[in-house]
């Protein structure tokens, strides 16, 4: 983001340029064209209670398809492996020099959620998997709506200290020979509470989603969750993203509202972008919310090299 | 302009990188503090078979619960946030639920990704088991079945903990004898019987078996271990008078059968984790 920002933005467009302007009706008419559509945010929402579903079922009804829960699991008898966790153990052994928990399947799972995660996008599994996901996805409605009554005040932080609790969490292990995130892990305590049943830590969710909701919009996700920040590491490069096309934007801006990451949208501010297309960078969920919202279909999901192909 | 933007990001980064090393702090300072309330804690509760040293446990297990979706008889169980540090960690209740080998195969150990249940020495023990088997009877009988004969020496080779027994309140101590069910109405824990008078593969509801003994020997008779892991032991008296009480052995692998079915009330048996002795 750094080196495209160095480069010359393309000169903002003209009037006569805008999407509405083509279609010879007024900017406001043009956004009332495009029903609401949630095609993506129902597609995926779909996926993530099914997969989380059938990880309650493998063990309620024993059928065995997705055992274990989000920290680590088995799917289809192949092991799958949480990658912060897996970091904190390679760097605990590191430290303590016992190596026998990294077994053959614990390589095994590491590995497969890499390719796997750098195939789809890295953080797709944020917006696609995550229950804490689901539930400050929902809950955020509520937030908007207390803003916008002006009942509470947004506050906003620094998008980089994400990387500060990564290294802080991955330090803290090390110094305290302790899974020190799992303990406070939304992920793994909700994927457990629904597969083994309660307990007395869903007071520290409920008490995350009361912060977001009266204080700071996706807190965790957005500023804390090192579980989101390796993902993010692992989808660096990755070729499934969201693509952005210039000549179709109207800049309202709105996907930038829906968004959990508004900054890696950056590109749609009027006089911002670089290039005539950008792509999404590594922050981004894959969540397809910028999508569903576009009038101008100016967003879209691709795979990076396919284009030209098709 | 642009440079009063990178300004003022670079400030507010440094004003909420401040907050990030101060929570990272807070929350180092809380599970140091946690750590030493646990350690008592930690050891009390009884890990599953094949369990590694508590030192390395509590972070090699990484708390998916393959091993509680695997148990047959629901033995394993994940620990609740009021075991601070240790939450989301395997433990088993032998009181509640104990673990009598009804998979034969050490399936909680199998199944860990991360070996915090180890499943080396059971494999080699299996092995070795079969090889001294082979030595023994060069020409195996039509009964010969290598999974028992493994199965045997993995079950043999756990070492969860040891069965320590109280003789103030055990009843062959005192010289009772037992009639009935051993365990208070409504309990739910089952277990699979050694005793080959009532062979069944599978287990069985504790309060199912109805006992009737002279003297009380549940502990003994319901071992899933055998002999080399608890007896009855006579033992005469200055007076000439003999007593009878059960003894615990090397061979006992902690799996706490006999505190499930022990018809004291509280138990007369607790396992004890060898970390602790």
């Amino acid at each position: 983001m750094i080196n495209l920002k160095k480069l010359t933005p393309i000169p903002a467009k003209r009037r006569e340029e805008m999407p509405n302007s083509k279609l010879g009706i007024t900017f406001k008419e043009w956004k009332a064209s495009k029903p609401n559509k949630h095609k993506w945010r129902n597609i995926r929402w779909g996926v993530l209670l099914f997969f989380n579903f059938l990880f309650w079922a493998s063990f309620a009804f024993d059928i065995g398809v997705l055992e274990g829960s989000l920290s680590g699991s088995r799917f289809l008898g192949i092991y799958l492996m949480d990658p912060f966790n897996a970091l904190q153990e390679m760097f605990i052994g590191s430290r303590t020099g016992y190596f026998a928990m990294l077994t053959m399947n614990f390589f095994i799972g590491f590995f497969i959620i890499l390719i796997f995660y750098f195939l789809l996008g890295g953080r797709t599994f944020c917006s696609w998997l995550c229950p804490y996901h689901f539930l400050a996805e929902n809950t955020e409605k509520l937030h908007n709506y207390l803003v916008k009554k002006k009942k509470i005040k947004e506050h906003t932080y620094s998008i980089g200290i994400k990387y500060i609790f990564w290294a802080g969490f991955l330090l803290l292990a090390i110094l305290t020979k302790n899974l020190v995130f799992e303990n406070l892990n939304p992920v793994g305590i909700i994927s457990r509470a629904l597969i083994y049943g309660p307990g007395l830590i869903l007071l520290w969710i409920v008490v995350l989603l009361l912060f977001e909701i009266v204080y700071s919009k996706r807190f965790w996700c957005r500023y804390v969750c090192p579980i989101g920040v390796t993902y993010s590491f692992i989808g660096k490069l990755s070729p499934t993203t969201i693509k952005f096309d210039l000549t179709k934007c109207g800049h309202c801006r709105d996907c930038q509202d829906v968004c959990l990451v508004p900054h890696e949208l950056w590109f749609v501010k009027r006089g911002e972008a670089t290039k005539e297309i950008h792509f999404a960078g590594a922050d981004c969920t894959r969540c397809g919310l910028c999508v569903d919202i576009c009038y101008g279909d100016a967003l879209s999901y691709s795979i990076r090299g396919f284009d030209k192909i098709t | 302009m642009k440079k009063s933007d990178s300004e003022i990001n670079r400030r507010q980064f440094l004003k909420n990188g401040a907050f990030a090393v101060a929570a990272i702090g807070a929350v180092g300072v809380g599970v140091n503090y946690l750590r030493k309330l646990n350690e008592e804690n930690a050891l009390t509760l009884l890990r599953p078979p094949g369990a590694i040293l508590e030192d390395e446990f509590i972070y090699a297990c990484i708390k998916c619960g393959l091993c509680v979706q695997i148990c047959p008889i629901e033995a394993v169980k994940l620990a609740g946030i009021s075991d601070g540090l240790s939450y989301g960690t395997p433990y088993i209740d032998p009181l509640a639920q104990a673990c009598d080998f009804s998979c034969d195969a050490m399936q909680c150990v199998e199944t860990c990704p991360t070996a915090a249940l180890d499943f080396i020495p059971f494999k080699k023990a299996g092995e070795d088991a079969l090889v001294e088997y082979q030595k023994a009877n060069p020409t195996p009988g039509p009964d010969y079945n290598p999974f028992i004969v493994q199965s045997q020496s993995m079950k043999a080779t756990t070492k969860m903990g040891i069965a320590v027994i109280d003789h103030s309140t055990c009843l062959a101590r005192n010289g009772k004898g037992f009639k009935g069910s051993p365990r208070e109405d409504g309990f739910k824990g089952i277990y699979r019987s050694p005793n080959p008078k009532r062979e069944e593969r599978k287990a069985s509801p504790v309060n199912d078996h109805i006992f009737n003994r002279e003297l009380c020997d549940l502990c003994v008779t319901e071992c899933p271990i055998g002999e080399i892991a608890i007896i009855m032991e006579e033992k005469i008296r200055g007076n000439g008078e003999s007593i009878w009480r059960p003894m615990v052995l090397e061979g006992c692998t902690g799996c706490g059968v006999c505190v499930m079915v022990c018809p004291s009330t509280p138990s007369s048996i607790i396992i004890e984790k060898l970390e602790m002795i």
